[in-house]
């Protein structure tokens, strides 16, 4: 496991392209009008739920439709810190990724048994069940209320350096490093030793068991981290103003998905390209429906079916998404 | 007493259809190796069909067939149209592996149900419409209190029991029948032995359209017509197929009754807010006492 540590041009790698993504959207945000900085936010914050299912599904092969379960996990955990204990969100957040990764051992115990369409059912009822914790327990968690939570102002040394930043562009600010750590390592884990492991049981898991892979263990580990992903994304989630059971609806989950396959499923940058179309699609299509007259009922739902529709070819067609073409050598 | 028959009566009702969802998702994973998650927005957009039409001034029964037929076309036309393309692509590497054989159909039919339900959106509208019933609604009275058990739901009832049973008989008794098990057995081998496998796809994708359509037909006049009504409906009857094993229709019909006896007792003795907790737990349970569920057969692995 400790491998990346004795390749030293692995981690050069995760730093040059987590260095390049840190400075690119630094560039990219400064120039966005308020409204689209705090789209390219939740592009971030989606961007590191979409990695948990990269390398869930693309890497390891264990499919889920629950993430957003394990998001709520992580919104929870922040939130309550923040309420109750009036933790800082620089240490509620990290926090968060603790409770997440609990729950995520828990759910990989029981989906090391499964596979296929038992795990896709499982952590599909596991999404829609999870949320509905917060009416039972009313009193700690509030119910359909929620816990209202947000990124605050900026400390004063960052406005004596900086200037006044929008509220817009703080949450930019906040929610940047985070991606960036989380793309710093799942770079990391993709092209290490572990990553190689978890593809040959994606592949073939007796084969993999032959080598010496213990394949359910690895599947526990594989779980853990991409809960500790989408708990970290599901905190930040909810610093957009509220964690409540309505945050974290199953179609939270599907997005996560559609995201992860229009991009390609596999590698980190489709990942990236994949949470820009499905952020950024609505107001382009807002953008092309206004030169057409519309009723509202139809511009209403034309965003769904697009991205629907774009789902279905890139299955079909494509597979391996828009990022996906060049990672994928036959070798059959 | 009068709670354990109240629960009792409209856990069966329900799990009847829980049963027949649970029976049509596990014709398609059969008959086509493929978790339609799909299947209920098809039951929708038939639904709707049917309602349009009763609303325009045709009787019940003329809906009704045309649901049912609509939802058998739409079946077939979504096999034709998106899964065979994607069972042909089996040869590129990405599904290449087992893992995500099993995981790109998953998604193509989310994207299927996505379509679904915004073009039901744009059609008719989002808001909520009703659904007649065909048989009264008022509830029995047994020993002086009213049962919450109706003549639908004896209808309900009794024409699901039918449409098992004609189900059963066409899978064991019929030479389409035998060519389809054949099929979900190996596709090579049927394929070899002159069965045309491409039409037995269609024709179980087409079956379980129609049953599905079925399913939205009897459960539409007790809560209401919407894109996403159904949705949790599928999410049970998945639930159901998974517990009662997705190989066996016998076990979906167990599968589907066990659930709608334990959303009902849950409703009625706990309350419903905890119906998502149990079901969650019943599901866990069963599948780490029998990872392949009740009736699935063992789980086995192959080199």
């Amino acid at each position: 496991m400790s491998s990346t540590a004795k390749n030293p041009s692995i981690i050069r790698r995760s730093l040059r392209r987590t260095i390049f993504f840190t400075i690119a959207i630094l560039a990219i945000g400064s120039t966005f009008e308020p409204y689209n900085q705090a789209q390219l936010a939740v592009v971030l914050i989606y961007f590191i739920g979409v990695l948990s299912v990269t390398l869930l599904t693309g890497i390891s092969g264990q499919i889920s439709l629950g993430q957003g379960a394990l998001m709520a996990v992580g919104g929870y955990t922040t939130a309550l810190l923040m309420t109750n204990y009036s933790i800082s969100l620089w240490i509620a957040v990290p926090a968060s990724i603790v409770g997440a990764g609990v729950a995520g051992a828990l759910l990989g115990i029981a989906a090391a048994r499964l596979s296929g369409p038992y795990l896709a059912g499982t952590t599909l009822v596991i999404a829609l069940a999870i949320p509905t914790i917060a009416n039972r327990f009313m009193s700690v968690f509030k119910g359909d209320e929620g816990l209202p939570v947000d990124v605050g102002y900026p400390p004063t040394w960052f406005t004596n350096f900086f200037g006044e930043p929008t509220y817009e562009e703080w949450q930019l600010y906040v929610v940047l490093p985070f991606a960036a750590i989380a793309l710093f390592f799942a770079s990391n884990l993709l092209l290490s030793r572990t990553g190689r492991i978890w593809k040959s049981i994606r592949d073939h898991e007796t084969a993999a068991a032959l080598t010496g892979v213990n394949y359910s263990r690895q599947k526990i580990y594989v779980f853990i981290i991409a809960s500790i992903f989408a708990g970290l994304a599901g905190a930040l989630y909810g610093l957009r103003g509220l964690v409540g059971p309505s945050v974290y609806p199953v179609a939270l989950s599907l997005t996560l998905l559609t995201a992860a396959v229009l991009g390609g499923i596999r590698s980190i940058f489709g990942a990236f390209i994949g949470t820009v179309i499905v952020v950024f699609l609505p107001d382009w299509i807002d953008l092309v429906l206004g030169n057409f007259e519309l009723s509202e009922q139809v511009s209403n739902f034309m965003p769904a079916l697009i991205s629907s529709l774009l789902l279905i070819l890139t299955v079909v067609i494509n597979p391996a998404g828009v990022a996906g073409g060049s990672h994928l050598h036959k070798h059959k | 007493m009068d709670t354990f028959l109240a629960a009792l009566f409209s856990g069966t009702s329900r799990g009847a259809i829980y049963a027949l969802v649970a029976l049509g998702l596990v014709i398609v994973w059969r008959g086509a190796g493929v978790v339609n998650f799909a299947q209920m927005g098809q039951a929708m957009f038939s639904t709707y069909i049917a309602s349009t039409l009763i609303q325009n001034g045709n009787s019940y029964w003329v809906g009704f067939f045309v649901a049912l037929f609509a939802g058998a076309a739409l079946g077939a036309l979504l096999d034709i149209l998106v899964m065979r393309p994607l069972s042909n692509k089996k040869k590129t590497e990405l599904l290449s592996s087992e893992s995500m054989r099993a995981a790109i159909p998953v998604i193509a039919s989310l994207g299927i149900l996505g379509v679904l339900q915004a073009l039901a959106g744009i059609i008719w509208a989002a808001e909520e419409r009703g659904f007649p019933a065909p048989a009264a609604q008022e509830g029995f009275t047994v020993a002086g209190s009213v049962m919450p058990f109706t003549s639908f739901d004896v209808f309900v009832i009794s024409i699901v029991l039918v449409t098992l049973t004609m189900t059963t008989i066409f899978f064991k008794k019929t030479g389409v029948g035998l060519a389809m098990r054949a099929t979900a057995l190996n596709q090579e081998v049927a394929r070899l032995s002159g069965i045309r496998t491409n039409f037995t796809r269609t024709l179980s994708w087409a079956i379980s359209g129609a049953a599905s359509s079925l399913a939205g037909l009897l459960i539409t006049p007790t809560s209401n017509l919407s894109p996403n009504t159904l949705d949790l409906v599928l999410i049970i009857g998945f639930t159901a197929a998974v517990v009662g094993g997705l190989n066996s229709p016998a076990g979906a019909v167990l599968g589907g009754f066990i659930l709608g006896l334990v959303i009902s007792f849950v409703t009625f003795y706990l309350s419903p807010e905890d119906v998502f907790l149990s079901i969650l737990a019943v599901l866990l349970i069963v599948l780490i006492v029998k990872p392949r569920g009740i009736l699935g057969g063992k789980d086995s692995r192959r080199v």
